[in-house]
């Protein structure tokens, strides 16, 4: 059993005359540990797919099986502890709260769900090297810095799938490629697997597989 | 050059039709302020304002009135008559009945009918109706409405009497009238009438005709141009009204804070728009009128909707007033409640004025946005810059000239220094607030957090983040909170210092006093040879009969009485401001022309002990000089008391107003009360027990402060409404955060409580400045407002059970007003609202 399984899934957003069909026909195999990257145009459905993948929304048709459960048949509460569990999020504009400190930004998903471990958090940072960094608010960090706080935060909680939506689609491409760099790391080191949408193709180049996809559909699958 | 029109469309009218709730919430703040201001406003017109003592009706069109202490010796009417001058002359008697099958009580004049002269004053009374059908003697015309028709017969509580009176015609206005002698007989008025109304002639003016017949008459007796009495009346309910007045602004204050609140949260909300406009063409004086004018949209919805509430409000509060006025002051008659052209004015005026202004800082903040900034993308977040430290010292120059004013003497008899303070205390608080938020959530942050977890820390760092809203809210509710706080201890400890009085002053155990409608300006008789039959019982050791008179002292109403000096010594405990006891003081009242006088007078004419003061009696002015002041807190009118005897010398009346009957001890209540029916059967008294009376004093006294408690809780619900509003602006605010914070593992419950304690967070701070600032205004009502309006002293009493019982329930609202916001943030799409573009 793969760590994400998505089959044949569709997902329509009621539009203003016809439903909009995001994702058509969608099926694919994530494994444990294993980088993923999708490809595609604005539009293609990349941020759909991650959305449902991470338990924050249901297909129309077809199974979301994340580590073995069936989004579909989960509530509310079953999606938050899915989520708090097994799911690590990464956002293209960092999403870190200005009220919070770099450390309670990143330690926020454990206290969410009501785990006190401090240590977790300083730990995280350290490995995305923000460890001096713990005290600050987050407007005082350059770009590269917050994504890497959003890196520690989204591996917080020790999930097993880590989800990215453009996460270099804020910085430039030197930064961009330093943050890629550490995201592949530390997804590598503590075993967690990795998809994420990019449009740029030397982002796609470090990761192990690549699904092209358009107009909600895959095109294709390139090895590495 | 963009159409300023357009740029209104899309800056303030769209985004307020976006959200519906939080614009009907605003609106209906504002409609609330406006309502009660009105509601009082009117109430008060129509109980007070345009006050007519009951005693005006079928008055006519007399130029002068003739009055005295004890009532006009009716020779004077012949002494007017012989005068060489062309004078129409009217006696009149002026008193109440009870209409028996209905209860109600109305005014009774008896006027002269033999004389003749009946005008269009009396109505649709013609003269033709007087004598042909009819002995003048047992006839009276009525009003339409009391239940009977011409030719009927109506029984009547006249004076402590049942009769029965054959109705001889009909009149306009609500009123009784009979012949002067039928009714001087019924009412047992001996060769005393209440007084005369006089008609000159045109010329020289009634000023020089009130000197000619003065000059003409005995020194007690005044002559006064009409509506005299009517006016002394207006002046001293002046006060009163102004007070209440005063309280009912505290809800739009209170409605100030969230127009500003609003406004604020438009403008930043707005910045790009802003800028955009700006960019093209737009002028800074164009986005402050843009922004002023979506003040004013809330000001002008606010009065429509508050002027139909103000109505509504008004009918509910003008039983409570009038009912005020006649136990505290005299007797009136509540006219209709009307919604004129001025009150139309009124209210558009104060909720423009009002929202305008609270509006002014937000907009001149708008019209300072650049164009350039303001396009820079990205939301901005409600973090307008905040001084904390300039905030301070402001603060304290405000804290400062509160101080101040607060030993400023009152001006014409209306507390302007106190009330000045008080504003001032409130600005003082209201600066003192950011420093105040923002010192707590530090404090708080750690400790709610180990409480309340992590939703804890997420809505202290917010409310502390954007200090400047959170600010605002808990300066208007802790201002409601303060100002209900306040009134709650100046009310409760006015209360417990009656109860203490009425313990120390109410020592008989039985009280008579007529039957029928009270009032503070009427003393009706009980029969003169009451009180020895009284005495005469076994189980009674002592009767006190009082008598009191209505007379005018440096042209305001006072009451003259008198007591049986040497019972009060025995039983009385009147307590004296000089701290003397009743044992020094009493006796020097012993064949004396001296008096004692209540604290309300006291004050209001500035009389130590050891003045004198002159009072007109009968057809004297005696001097009396001033043993004492007591405590006394019965009505406001102020007494002048002297001994029984002194009164007899000038006024021989004997016929007591009530009587305080005293038991031997072992002696049965119930028993002498029984006795007393019996000796009394057929006369309408009224026996109370000590505990009734104390009972009924207190109810009368709970009612008249309902309309306090009335106006604060209005003041309370306005804040919660703007705590619900305000946080309603919040989750939309930071509907990105709460989104993220689902993606991050948080359920909707976790949600919710962060909503709920960001609420609970406001509720506390509010609750502990406003108790902080309730209990500094509370001293300021009690001993310089209360004070100088009303002259009494108070001491002050916690009433702890009352306060913590509206605390909570102010508490309780505030959470509550989570509730919807909450479930609006629950309801959230987190995917739609964590925008990636
Ligand atoms: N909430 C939504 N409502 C309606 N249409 C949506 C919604 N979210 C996405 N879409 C549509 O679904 C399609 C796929 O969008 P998205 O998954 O965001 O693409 P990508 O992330 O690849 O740019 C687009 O056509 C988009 O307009
Ligand atoms: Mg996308």
């Amino acid at each position: 059993m793969p760590l994400l399984r998505l089959e044949n899934i569709t997902k329509d957003y009621a539009g203003d005359g016809e439903p909009v069909r995001a994702l058509n026909a969608v099926s694919l195999d994530v494994e444990a540990g294993e980088f993923v990257a999708l490809m595609g145009k604005s539009g293609c459905g990349k941020s759909t797919l991650l959305n449902l993948a991470g338990a924050m929304d249901f297909p129309t048709s077809g199974r979301v099986l994340l580590d073995g459960e069936d989004t579909s048949s989960l509530g509310d509460a079953g999606l938050t502890r899915l989520r708090r569990e097994k799911v690590g999020f990464v956002f293209q504009s960092f999403q870190l709260l200005n009220t919070l400190t770099v450390l309670e930004n990143v330690a926020l998903p454990l206290l969410l769900s009501g785990r006190r471990d401090a240590g977790a958090a300083l730990e995280k940072l350290r490995l995305v090297g923000l460890e001096d960094y713990g005290a600050r608010y987050p407007h005082q960090l350059s770009g590269g810095q917050m994504q890497r706080a959003g890196i520690a935060r989204a591996l917080v909680h020790e999930p097993r799938l880590l989800l990215a939506d453009e996460p270099t689609g804020n910085l430039d491409t030197a930064t961009g490629e330093a943050v890629l760099e550490v995201l592949s790391r530390v997804a590598k080191e503590r075993g967690a697997a990795i998809l994420m949408a990019t449009h740029s193709l030397e982002s796609a180049a470090i990761t192990d597989r690549v699904v092209r996809m358009r107009d909600g559909r895959i095109e294709g699958i390139d090895r590495h | 050059m963009i159409p300023r029109l357009r740029v209104f469309h899309q800056l303030v009218l769209r985004p307020m039709l976006r959200e519906p709730a939080r614009t009907a919430l605003t609106v209906f703040a504002v409609a609330l302020g406006v309502g009660v201001v009105l509601a009082i406003d009117l109430a008060g017109t129509a109980a007070a304002g345009s006050f007519h003592s009951s005693m005006d009706a079928l008055a006519g069109d007399a130029d002068l009135e003739v009055t005295a202490t004890g009532g006009v010796p009716d020779r004077v009417a012949g002494i007017l008559a012989t005068l060489p001058y062309d004078l129409d002359v009217r006696p009149r008697i002026e008193d109440f009945a009870t209409v028996v099958a209905s209860g109600r009580t109305v005014p009774l004049i008896g006027v002269d009918l033999l004389k003749g002269g009946l005008d269009r004053k009396y109505g649709s009374l013609t003269v033709a109706d007087q004598f042909q059908s009819h002995d003048r003697k047992g006839v009276v015309w009525i009003a339409a409405g009391m239940g009977a028709k011409k030719g009927d017969r109506i029984a009547l509580v006249v004076g402590e009497r049942v009769g029965e009176y054959t109705v001889a015609g009909m009149l306009d206005g609500d009123a009784i009238l009979m012949d002067i002698a039928t009714a001087s007989r019924d009412l047992g008025r001996g060769d005393r009438i209440d007084t005369i109304l006089v008609k000159t002639p045109a010329q020289p003016g009634a000023e020089e005709w009130a000197r000619r017949l003065q000059s003409a008459l005995p020194p007690g007796v005044e002559v006064r141009p009409q509506g005299s009495r009517t006016s002394e009346n207006r002046r001293m309910l002046a006060a009163f009204r102004w007070n209440l007045r005063v309280l009912s602004y505290i809800a739009l204050v209170v409605g100030a804070f969230l127009i500003y609140n609003t406004i604020s949260v438009s403008v930043v909300r707005r910045r790009p728009e802003i800028g955009i406009t700006r960019a093209l063409g737009a002028s800074r004086a164009g986005v402050l009128l843009v922004f002023l004018a979506e003040a004013a949209v809330f000001g002008a919805a606010g009065a429509v909707a508050g002027i139909a509430l103000g109505r509504a409000m008004a009918v509910g509060s003008v039983r409570l007033i009038s009912s005020t006025v006649e136990s505290l002051y005299v007797s009136s008659q509540p006219a209709a409640i009307e919604i004129t052209g001025a009150s139309v004015l009124l209210a558009f005026t104060i909720a423009l004025v009002v929202t305008v202004l609270a509006a002014l800082s937000p907009a001149l903040e708008a019209s300072r946005v650049s164009p350039v900034e303001a396009m820079s993308r990205g939301q901005r977040e409600y973090v307008a810059q905040v001084h904390k430290g300039r905030d301070l010292m402001i603060a304290a120059i405000l804290g400062a000239a509160a101080a101040l004013a607060w030993h400023g003497p009152p001006i014409e008899g209306k507390p302007i220094f106190g009330y000045a303070a008080a504003v001032l205390l409130i600005g003082c608080s209201a600066f003192a607030i950011p420093a105040l938020v923002s010192g707590l959530s530090i404090v708080s942050s750690r400790l709610l957090r180990a409480l309340l977890g992590v939703e804890a820390l997420l809505a202290s760092r917010s409310l502390a983040a954007s200090l400047r809203r959170t600010s605002v809210l808990v300066g208007a509710l802790s201002t409601a909170i303060a100002m209900m706080t306040a009134v709650g201890i100046m009310v409760g400890s006015f209360r417990e210092t009656v109860l203490i009085w009425m313990d120390n002053q109410l020592k008989a155990d039985l009280y008579l006093r007529p039957g029928g409608r009270t009032s503070a300006d009427r003393h009706p008789t009980l029969d003169p040879g009451l009180p020895a039959q009284i005495a005469a019982l076994s189980g009674v050791v002592a009767v006190d009969p009082f008598r009191a008179y209505e007379t005018s002292y440096q042209g305001l109403p006072a009451t003259f009485g008198s007591g049986n000096i040497s019972v009060a010594l025995r039983f009385g405990r009147a307590r004296f401001l000089s701290g003397r006891n009743a044992e020094d003081v009493l006796p020097e009242l012993r064949g004396q022309d001296a008096a004692i006088v209540s604290e309300p007078f006291a004050n209001k004419h500035r009389v130590r002990r050891g003045d004198r003061i002159v009072l007109p009696l009968g057809d004297r002015k005696v001097a009396f000089r001033v043993a004492d002041v007591y405590y006394d807190y019965a009505n406001e009118r102020g007494y002048v008391i002297v001994d029984r005897a002194t009164m007899l010398k000038y006024l021989p009346d004997p016929a007591a107003s009530n009587v305080a009957v005293y038991l031997r001890p072992g002696a049965s209540a119930n028993t002498v009360r029984g006795e007393i029916e019996r000796i009394a059967a057929g006369r309408k008294i009224l026996i109370l027990s000590n505990s009734n009376l104390k009972a009924d004093a207190i109810k009368v006294f709970d009612r008249t402060f309902a309309i306090t408690y009335a106006l604060e809780a209005v003041a309370v619900v306005v804040a919660v409404m703007g705590i619900a509003g305000a946080l309603l602006a919040l989750v939309i605010d930071r509907r990105r955060e709460f989104g993220l914070l689902r993606f991050l593992g948080a359920s909707t419950a976790q949600i919710r409580k962060l909503i709920l304690v960001e609420a609970g967070l406001l509720g506390l701070l509010a609750n502990v400045a406003g108790l902080a600032l309730g209990l500094v205004l509370s001293l300021l009502l009690v001993f310089v407002i209360n004070k100088q309006s009303f002259g009494w002293t108070i001491q002050f009493h916690w009433p702890v059970a009352v306060l913590a019982g509206a605390l909570t329930v102010v508490y309780a609202a505030t959470v509550l007003a989570g509730l919807y916001p909450a479930r609006i943030a629950t309801r959230l799409n987190p995917i739609e609202v964590v925008h990636e573009e």
